[in-house]
């Protein structure tokens, strides 16, 4: 699980990156905008157990 | 077993606690910064004070007639008070159905929509759905959320989903046959309505091919369950969820109680008279829900009014989420007629599992002077002569007596006299006004 946490966080900081970079462009930017939204759910239902919340 | 999420269906019991309490202090703070209604209710309260996972009961509910209130008159029209994003992000306008009053308008954003339907993929998922079912949905979906989710939640497990909306009973039957579906999600009224229209047409129900179902929309008691899997020769879950709260729990396999999807809600099942323990294994308790991901419309700690029996964490399948054994019912709809205790799933657990030629009932409570009385109207097979038809009356009125302790006018309709339901149905009619 270590693993593909790992990879989400490095797909959110690629599609923050690719958002920014598409500011003038609506199509990417919206793509990249839900991108982020899958990003969202895939960290919800991987969630990261603490000892203490 | 297979599991949609095998990573969170299976967690130890403290972990999955650990999570949803984590994720109920992150809304806490999103709620109390982004909407209006939680702005206000949550005002004297120090987040940094929920410390345990005990203290969520120092959190008030949320009733559903707040909703209300705080949309109306209150901007941003429609949503008012309730809305946790900026309007420009709402994506989609869902309602209740105001069985219970003025209805509550529900934004989503695209983000809160794919929460739910991830939520809804484990439902589907534990009922068995795969990439192989042709789901046909026999409904016009219109601005009510379950059919919507059922539809976006099965596309995104692999099936093949088959909207069918803008059909009469008759055009569904024919299009099932046509496309050789072989998975429905409906309310159990109109998937036993599919059945007797298949019957009315010379088809054998068994012939359709349909291998599962998943009900929606109306309680499903065991004995209904059952006359459908038997009708269908297929087999039939259930699941609940409401507008507000998303659908929050499903049947898996073993059809023991249905599983909360967690973590994805925070579900409590609290002492019906002081709302203010949880009930232990094998209770009844109200159910009071929290959305732990659903950003743009946050609702905290609702109390549904809809009653459970607790359940174990434990089950056959190997999921580790927490069961409802089974849904009672709503709390408005435990009665009392003539002093007694009285709850229409009975009489419906008692029609669908001893009268099987009973194809629709109704019933009726009135007030005489001071006499509250009971008259169940229902309409026999159309192929049984009126004898038969007034022997079964005559059985149905003593096994009523026998089951509720209330005595009741039995009364033979003509067929086709009672009103046919695709959604929500209404069999219970109380016209005694404030009792």
């Amino acid at each position: 699980m270590d693993e593909i946490k790992k990879e989400i966080m490095k797909l959110e900081k690629s599609a923050e990156k690719l958002k920014k970079l598409a500011k003038d462009n609506n199509a990417i930017r919206k793509n990249a905008e839900i991108i982020l939204t899958f990003l969202y759910i895939l960290k919800f239902i991987t969630p990261t157990v603490n000892k203490e919340a | 077993m297979e599991f949609w999420n095998p990573y969170t269906e299976t967690l130890p019991r403290e972990k999955l606690e650990n999570i949803e309490f984590s994720y109920f202090k992150n809304l806490l703070s999103y709620a109390k910064a982004n909407s209006q209604l939680y702005k206000d209710k949550l005002k004297g309260i120090n987040i940094k004070d929920i410390k345990a996972f005990a203290d969520i009961k120092k959190i008030p509910f949320t009733y559903k007639e707040e909703l209300r209130k705080w949309q109306e008159d209150v901007e941003p029209f429609p949503y008012g008070g309730l809305l946790g994003i900026d309007i420009a992000n709402v994506s989609s306008f869902r309602q209740t159905s105001g069985t219970t009053g003025k209805p509550v308008y529900v934004p989503e954003s695209y983000e809160s929509w794919q929460w739910r339907i991830e939520s809804w993929c484990h439902i589907l998922y534990m009922a068995g759905f795969r990439p192989r079912h042709r789901v046909f949905l026999p409904f016009g979906y219109n601005v009510y959320v379950a059919f919507w989710e059922a539809h976006y939640a099965a596309e995104k497990l692999g099936c093949e989903v088959v909207p069918g909306g803008a059909l009469d009973t008759k055009g569904r039957v024919n299009k099932i046959i046509e496309l050789k579906a072989n998975a429905m999600c409906g309310t159990p009224t109109y998937l036993l309505n599919i059945a007797q229209e298949a019957v009315s047409m010379g088809i054998d129900p068994k012939s359709l091919g349909i291998e599962r179902a998943l009900g929606a929309g109306e309680p499903l008691p065991e004995a209904t369950r059952k006359r459908i899997e038997a009708t269908y020769n297929c087999k039939m879950f259930d699941h609940i969820g409401s507008t507000e709260t998303c659908g929050f729990a499903g049947m898996c396999e073993a059809q023991q109680g249905l599983h909360i999807v967690e973590p994805f809600f925070l579900v409590e099942l609290l002492d019906k008279d002081t709302l203010s323990k949880e009930v232990a294994e094998g209770e009844l308790g109200v159910i009071v829900i929290t959305p732990l991901g659903r950003r743009s419309f946050p609702v905290i700690r609702f109390n549904t009014n809809d009653v459970a029996i607790k359940g174990p964490s434990t089950c056959e399948c190997g999921r580790t989420s927490l069961k409802l054994m089974e849904i009672v019912g709503r709390v408005d709809d435990i009665s009392k007629i003539r002093g007694v205790l009285f709850s229409p799933k009975t009489v419906e657990q008692l029609i669908r599992s001893e009268f099987p030629e009973i194809v629709e009932y109704e019933l009726v409570v009135t007030r005489e002077d001071i006499m509250d009385k009971i008259t169940l109207r229902m309409e026999a097979d159309a192929k049984l002569g009126k004898d038969k038809a007034a022997e079964i009356a005559k059985r149905l009125g003593e096994r009523h007596k026998i089951k509720t302790n209330l005595s009741c006018k039995v009364v033979v309709e003509p067929s086709g006299a009672l009103p046919r339901y695709d959604l929500k149905a209404k069999r219970f009619k109380d016209m005694r006004g404030k009792h």
